[in-house]
């Protein structure tokens, strides 16, 4: 929210009279003759390392590798003449995304700033350029032309889904609270499509894969350990005896066991328990595998942050007549997770990270599908381009993550 | 003293006598060891303004909590407008509903407009409608001055507006006695006489009140009945004028030789 600041008194401190880029690298980085020599040293290293990178990629690197397998990469095994539903999977997460945008940005001035214009222009001019860019006669580019329009239609479709959010729950912000629901019924549709039946197709779990299987498995993850999260936490300080032994009990024996060991469990002896026809999926185990881990750390993350709320807090609800149940509710644990939200996000990308172990028990999500690649002998040796490309996938998710809660961080701040 | 027809009830005489709202017999309590309140004896009627004193540790503020069952105790009795304050959570309850608190370091909900602070309570707890709620709020917020601030988070108030917020939120809930548990300790100095005299018009009207605090001159003009607590015992209880010019007890004299 906006700060008490009295702005018209404030004026912003008086600019010094030299801050021009030279003047600039004289006050950060020459400033002595010891910082002048530091940075000499670090400046040679980084360019030399940058240089090494820069060279390889465009002189050594085979980059074909990544397009001629894109579609692996994205969806595994999923079969060619049904990549209609990924797409309409991609399009539908982008328009909610778009709406989302849209809404959560109706109180600001713009919908879009300068900066990310910038972006949204590059990423355009890059869609349409790349296609022509890296089709050669060994094979498609990077993106077909089909794909390529396809891409720059859904852009176009996301950035008015974003105008229409907005226009709209200005008119009507009541609105705005059934996007929660919103996701949650397109995570439905997302698994419809991707697995078919009730009148398409089906496909069966094993041929899920790639990046679309990565990210199945780490936003059920996330779903799911949030909840059993929290409720450890509550468990683990609660009044009442069995359930507190029993929350520290769950608590200490998972965060006592590699997560390597729970997956193995779940992928190899859960099915030697079960008979034959009740054995989950082996998606499905894998996924509570990931729960069953992440909750635990998740609790005590939101441990500490039950914690931080001061005792007077409860005490000024309890006082208010408001019991204990309506006290966690509304006043424990909003600012309890407010104040964890750092710690939580920071789960969240520790288990989407975490769902690359899964590729040593055989899902060939999005490590799976590249070792697969790999062993492919026409692409052999190409380590490097593959797994930087598959790298800095996995960084572009995290990082977004990252910056979706230093920015919901910033919207809960209600302090001065 | 002016009596207005919001807090009183009609059964009860206007002269601000009526029966008693809070009777504590006996009142013992230990922090393992420690002895804190070693048989305490107080009746408040209603209307009445009692102000409580005595040196730091010397028990008043659990005393005071052990009113709505903040604080347990173990020896004794406490019944609150005819309900006995036991381990019964339905009855703990039904007994903070009328009982406000406001307490020393405001206890404001920081995630949550002062509007917010005010309503949640009644649509929660007495189940009123939203926009009765609000209504209510904000004649309680004109009334402690601070209108003008319902959109704001607590965190953005000085600390004399956020006690004045806690004391319209304890009075939404349309409590029959109002506990203040050193309600101007720890604000600035040129604070505490707003507080104060959001307190001096409640207790015009008549509101019950058990105040602990430091501030004689408000115990002097205010208050009904100042009693003086040491060590877990209840000293000394007696009319403003008579505590203040002519304690009886040898500690009253001493605690009064301290802090006048």
């Amino acid at each position: 929210m906006t700060t008490a600041t009295p702005e018209k008194v404030s004026k912003a401190p008086p600019k010094s009279p030299q801050s021009g880029p030279v003047e600039w690298l004289r006050e950060n980085l020459f400033n002595s003759w010891f910082n002048g020599l530091l940075t000499v040293v670090v400046g040679v290293i980084l360019i030399a390392s940058a240089w090494g990178l820069i060279s390889w990629a465009f002189t050594t690197a085979q980059w074909r590798v990544v397009p001629n397998n894109l579609g692996l990469f994205m969806t595994g095994l999923y079969p060619r003449e049904m990549y209609w539903r990924m797409w309409a999977l991609f399009g539908m997460v982008l328009t909610l995304s778009g709406v989302s945008w849209g809404v959560l940005t109706r109180s600001s001035a713009k919908l879009l700033t300068r900066s990310m214009l910038i972006i949204l222009g590059v990423l355009v001019a890059l869609i349409v350029v790349i296609p022509a860019v890296t089709g050669s006669e060994e094979g498609p580019g990077l993106l077909t032309p089909l794909s390529a329009s396809i891409l720059v239609a859904l852009t176009a479709i996301t950035v008015a889904a974003a105008f229409v959010g907005r226009a709209v729950t200005q008119k009507s912000p009541g609105l705005a609270q059934w996007l929660p629901l919103a996701w949650f019924l397109s995570y439905i549709a997302a698994l419809w499509l991707l697995g078919g039946g009730l009148g398409i197709e089906s496909v069966r779990s094993n041929d899920w894969g790639g990046l679309v299987l990565t990210l199945i498995l780490a936003v059920t993850g996330i779903a799911l350990c949030f909840p059993i999260g929290v409720t450890l936490a509550l468990g683990r300080r609660s009044e009442l005896p069995i359930v507190r032994w029993l929350s520290v009990a769950y608590i200490e024996l998972v965060r006592g066991t590699p997560l390597i060991a729970i997956l193995f469990m779940g992928q190899v002896m859960i099915p030697l328990f079960l008979p034959e026809g009740a054995r989950p999926d082996r998606i499905i185990r894998a996924i509570i595998a990931l729960t069953i881990f992440s909750s635990a750390y998740l609790a005590e993350n939101v441990r500490a942050g039950l914690q931080a709320v001061p005792t007077g807090q409860t005490e000024a609800s309890i006082s208010l007549g408001l019991n204990k149940p309506l006290t966690v509710a509304f006043i424990v644990l909003p600012q309890a997770l407010k104040t964890a939200i750092p710690a939580v996000v920071g789960q969240f990308i520790s288990l989407f990270q975490d769902t690359t172990l899964l590729a040593t028990l055989g899902l060939i999500e999005l490590l799976g599908i590249s070792n697969s690649v790999l062993a492919n002998p026409s692409y052999l040796g190409r380590y490097m381009e593959v797994y930087l490309f598959i790298g800095v996938i996995y960084w572009f998710f995290c990082y977004a993550m990252s910056l979706g809660s230093r920015r919901i961080e910033e919207q809960l701040n209600t302090g001065h | 003293m002016a009596v207005s027809e919001t807090y009183t009830d009609p059964t009860t005489d206007q002269n601000g006598s009526g029966g008693p709202v809070i009777v504590a017999t006996g009142v013992e309590k230990w922090y393992g060891a420690f002895h804190v309140l070693k048989g305490v004896d107080l009746t408040v009627n209603k209307g009445e303004v009692v102000v409580v004193m005595g040196p730091s540790g010397s028990g008043k503020s659990t005393f005071i909590r052990t009113f709505n069952a903040l604080e347990t105790y173990q020896k004794g009795s406490i019944v609150i407008d005819g309900v006995k304050i036991s381990h019964d959570l339905k009855d703990i309850e039904s007994i903070r509903r009328e009982v406000g608190m406001v307490f020393q370091q405001f206890n404001l909900f920081p995630h949550l407009t002062v509007l917010k602070n005010v309503t949640l309570a009644p649509i929660w707890v007495r189940r009123w409608a939203k926009a009765k709620a609000e209504e209510e709020a904000m004649r309680l917020l004109e009334r402690v001055g601070i209108l003008e601030q319902a959109k704001k988070y607590p965190g953005q108030l000085s600390g004399g507006q956020q006690q004045r917020v806690a004391i319209a939120r304890a009075l939404a809930m349309k409590p029959k006695v109002m506990l203040f548990d050193e309600p101007t300790s720890a604000l600035d100095p040129e604070m505490v006489r707003e507080v104060l005299d959001v307190m001096r018009g409640l207790a015009d009207e008549g509101m019950t009140m058990v105040v602990v605090t430091h501030e004689v001159g408000f115990a002097r003009e205010v208050a009904d009945r100042v009693v003086l607590m040491d060590s877990g015992v209840l000293v000394e209880d007696a009319k403003p004028e008579a505590f203040f010019n002519n304690p009886q007890e040898e500690r009253s004299k001493k605690f009064l030789s301290q802090i006048l």
